[in-house]
């Protein structure tokens, strides 16, 4: 099947341009709106969560004195992003093509990825906004490029389980709702608002929890090698890939199985 | 590669669909409701076979509903068999529903590549379709807007054009002839004649039997999901249309003979009783043929001696024109005093009605033709049916003359 995605990869290539062209064909400024909405995001949460809430960020890596709230939330914010976007869009592919898929024979799967493709590209424009926002702080490290594995490994976990969830969306069309609701919740049991060691200090249970979530593994990650400028030990950054491959090789699986008949659901 | 014999190889294919009223929708349905019972399945084929060699056209007829369209849908790969397989070679590209690639907020242009990538083409390919495409789509001044601003006609028009000119090797048209204006439509056919003179297959689904019957080699009929006849295109086209006959005559039987039987009584001083159709022996029929004669009897009752009616008949076609009128008087004849009852004999000679259905109403005047003594609305209904099966052609049959001769036109 990975013979055949990169054989198709044109015709991902093709449903990526597709997306890329009508996403902001019909409004003026285009890309922008895509980077404000996370920015007020940021903007809005940076400010209930640092002066209401008063949560302290921990010290930067490069000057253990200053703490940036803003800079430790985004970091946070970049990584669930490209969890979640890739995710929710590669779910919904199936069902928004459906005219298409029901009509033309080609790999269900091409437009899932080529949606996620566009999504990469979003994404990418937010990591220059936190590189800019470190820079701005002066706190840069080669620790940096470690970042790489580690939304690598993100973004084929997400595409993994967007890849399964595409296939549940096209046969129960309840799924998006449902994963939709989950994944608010989940965005809270992942320490983005606020630095891990709180919860750790205040509520065991709840700590628990939001350690078994994976998205903790791969916001944690970030946050040391962005944020405080370390590195995590040696085997979280192949552990995380191993999962992210695996996610993606079980996706792939279940839509190679499904895939011939989900056009009869849809 | 082994060339195989023939490009589309179906066997013993089966197709079952789990019915919509059935299938649960919604995870909550489906956790509240449990498993869908396997009862309510529904095999839209059954066991069918078909090969198509290399090359031929091979049509697809049956009633609606009988699996022509998912017989299509599986040699596409947009389904697959539930049983049985079914082997293609060679690049597939689909006239199922023309332009359902097209995404609304893209330019015609950016569409052409869009769907080139789809049926699985390389770039390089699409660049050199491209200006095929927008010649033969003809949207030269439009083929950079977005095409939610083209009129249905342009759509289609697009939608075809980049069909038949990405290079399928095998093409398969599903009811799309009958669509667009009849230029479009003649485009299309002339295109289909040309892909078959250069060696492509292609397989079409259609209800005009006309077209089936020009095109194709071969033809296939199906019927509630299994195959009926496959054979040559003439015959089995043929054989189905005894059959479709056959069928609806047995849904509407003598359907002139049933209002014969009204013994009707307007009560004035002269009454159409009875109207029915005959053949040129004198036997009610259930249909007439185009080009047989056929006779309209109208039974007039007069209850005094009444001085040369004039009983006109008006034909109907059942979508609501007026096709003609018959009456004695246009054509000079008069029936003379007439007393009790008379049975009145109009000849439809060589029938020069098209297949379709036809109303007749009766009005019955007086010598001078000022006088409506009578009016029988909807007196009878019949049925019109051609060996040839042209449905949709107009009303009537006009008996014309053709030649073709050198040079311009002398006027």
């Amino acid at each position: 099947m990975l013979a055949e995605i990169y054989r198709r990869r044109a015709l991902i290539g093709a449903f990526a341009n597709r997306d890329f062209a009508t996403r902001y064909r019909s409004s003026f400024l285009g890309w922008f709106w895509s980077l404000l909405q996370p920015l007020a995001t940021l903007l809005v949460y940076a400010a209930v969560f640092s002066l209401v809430f008063r949560i302290q960020a921990p010290p930067l890596g490069a000057d253990p004195e200053r703490t940036s709230f803003a800079a430790f939330l985004f970091t946070g914010m970049v990584t669930w992003n490209l969890f979640s976007s890739i995710l929710m869009l590669s779910m919904t592919q199936l069902r928004s093509n459906s005219e298409l898929l029901k009509k033309v024979p080609f790999p269900a799967w091409a437009p899932v990825l080529g949606a996620s493709v566009v999504q990469l590209i979003q994404v990418a424009l937010e990591i220059l906004v936190l590189i800019g926002m470190f820079v701005w702080q002066r706190n840069i490290g080669v620790s940096w490029l470690l970042a790489i594995p580690i939304l690598l490994a993100t973004a084929l976990f997400a595409q993994g389980l967007g890849l399964m969830l595409s296939v549940a969306n096209a046969r129960y069309g309840d799924v998006q709702y449902i994963v939709t609701v989950t994944l608010g919740a989940l965005y809270f049991l992942t320490p983005i608002l606020y630095p891990l060691s709180l919860v750790e200090d205040t509520a065991d249970w709840l700590a628990i929890i939001v350690q078994l979530n994976p998205m903790t593994w791969f916001v944690e990650a970030m946050h040391d090698v962005m944020y405080s400028l370390t590195a995590p030990p040696w085997w979280e950054i192949p552990a995380l890939l191993i999962l992210g491959f695996g996610t993606l090789w079980l996706g792939l699986v279940v839509f190679e199985r499904k895939g011939e008949d989900l056009r009869e659901w849809l | 590669m082994i060339r195989r014999e023939f490009a589309i190889d179906a066997t013993d294919v089966s197709k079952r669909f789990i019915r919509h009223s059935d299938r649960r929708q919604s995870l909550k349905e489906r956790v509240v409701r449990g498993r869908a019972r396997r009862s309510e399945d529904f095999w839209a084929l059954r066991h069918v076979s078909m090969k198509v060699p290399r090359g031929s056209v091979y049509g697809l007829i049956g009633h609606n509903g009988s699996g022509k369209s998912t017989m299509l849908k599986l040699i596409t790969g947009i389904y697959r068999p539930t049983e049985g397989t079914i082997t293609t070679e060679g690049r597939i590209g689909a006239l199922i529903e023309l332009g359902a690639g097209f995404h609304p907020e893209m330019s015609g242009r950016e569409n052409i590549r869009l769907n080139g990538a789809i049926l699985g083409l390389t770039k390089k390919e699409v660049e050199a379709a491209t200006d095929q495409i927008i010649d033969f789509s003809g949207l030269h001044d439009f083929i950079d807007d977005p095409v939610k601003h083209y009129s249905s006609g342009m759509y289609v028009r697009l939608g075809f054009a980049v069909a038949v000119n990405l290079q399928p090797d095998i093409l398969l048209v599903d009811e799309v002839l009958a669509v667009g204006d009849e230029e479009f439509q003649r485009k299309c056919f002339d295109h289909l004649a040309a892909l078959r003179k250069a060696g492509r297959t292609i397989v079409v689904v259609s209800h005009s039997l006309g077209q089936i019957e020009s095109l194709c080699d071969e033809v296939g009929w199906l019927e509630h999901g299994e195959v009926q006849e496959i054979g040559r295109a003439s015959s089995v086209v043929a054989n189905y249309l005894a059959r479709v006959n056959a069928e609806e005559s047995a849904r509407n039987p003598r359907i002139a003979a049933v209002r014969a039987d009204g013994g009707r009584d307007s009560g004035s001083v002269v009454t159409a009783t009875r109207a029915e159709v005959v053949d040129g022996h004198g036997q009610l029929v259930d249909h007439v043929e185009t080009g047989t004669t056929c006779y309209f009897k109208v039974g007039i009752s007069s209850s005094e001696r009444f001085l040369g009616p004039n009983v006109r008949l008006a034909i109907q076609h059942d979508s609501g024109a007026l096709v003609t009128m018959l009456g004695n008087h246009r054509h000079g004849v008069d029936y003379g005093w007439i007393d009790g009852d008379r049975t009145v004999s109009v000849g439809l000679v060589d029938t020069p009605l098209l297949p379709g259905r036809y109303i007749l109403h009766i009005d019955i005047f007086d010598h001078l033709g000022t006088r409506l003594v009578d009016s029988w609305t909807d007196a009878l209904e019949f049925v019109v049916r051609s060996p040839r099966g042209e449905i949709g052609q107009g009303f009537v049959d006009l008996p014309a003359t053709f030649s073709i001769d050198h040079g311009p036109s002398t006027n």
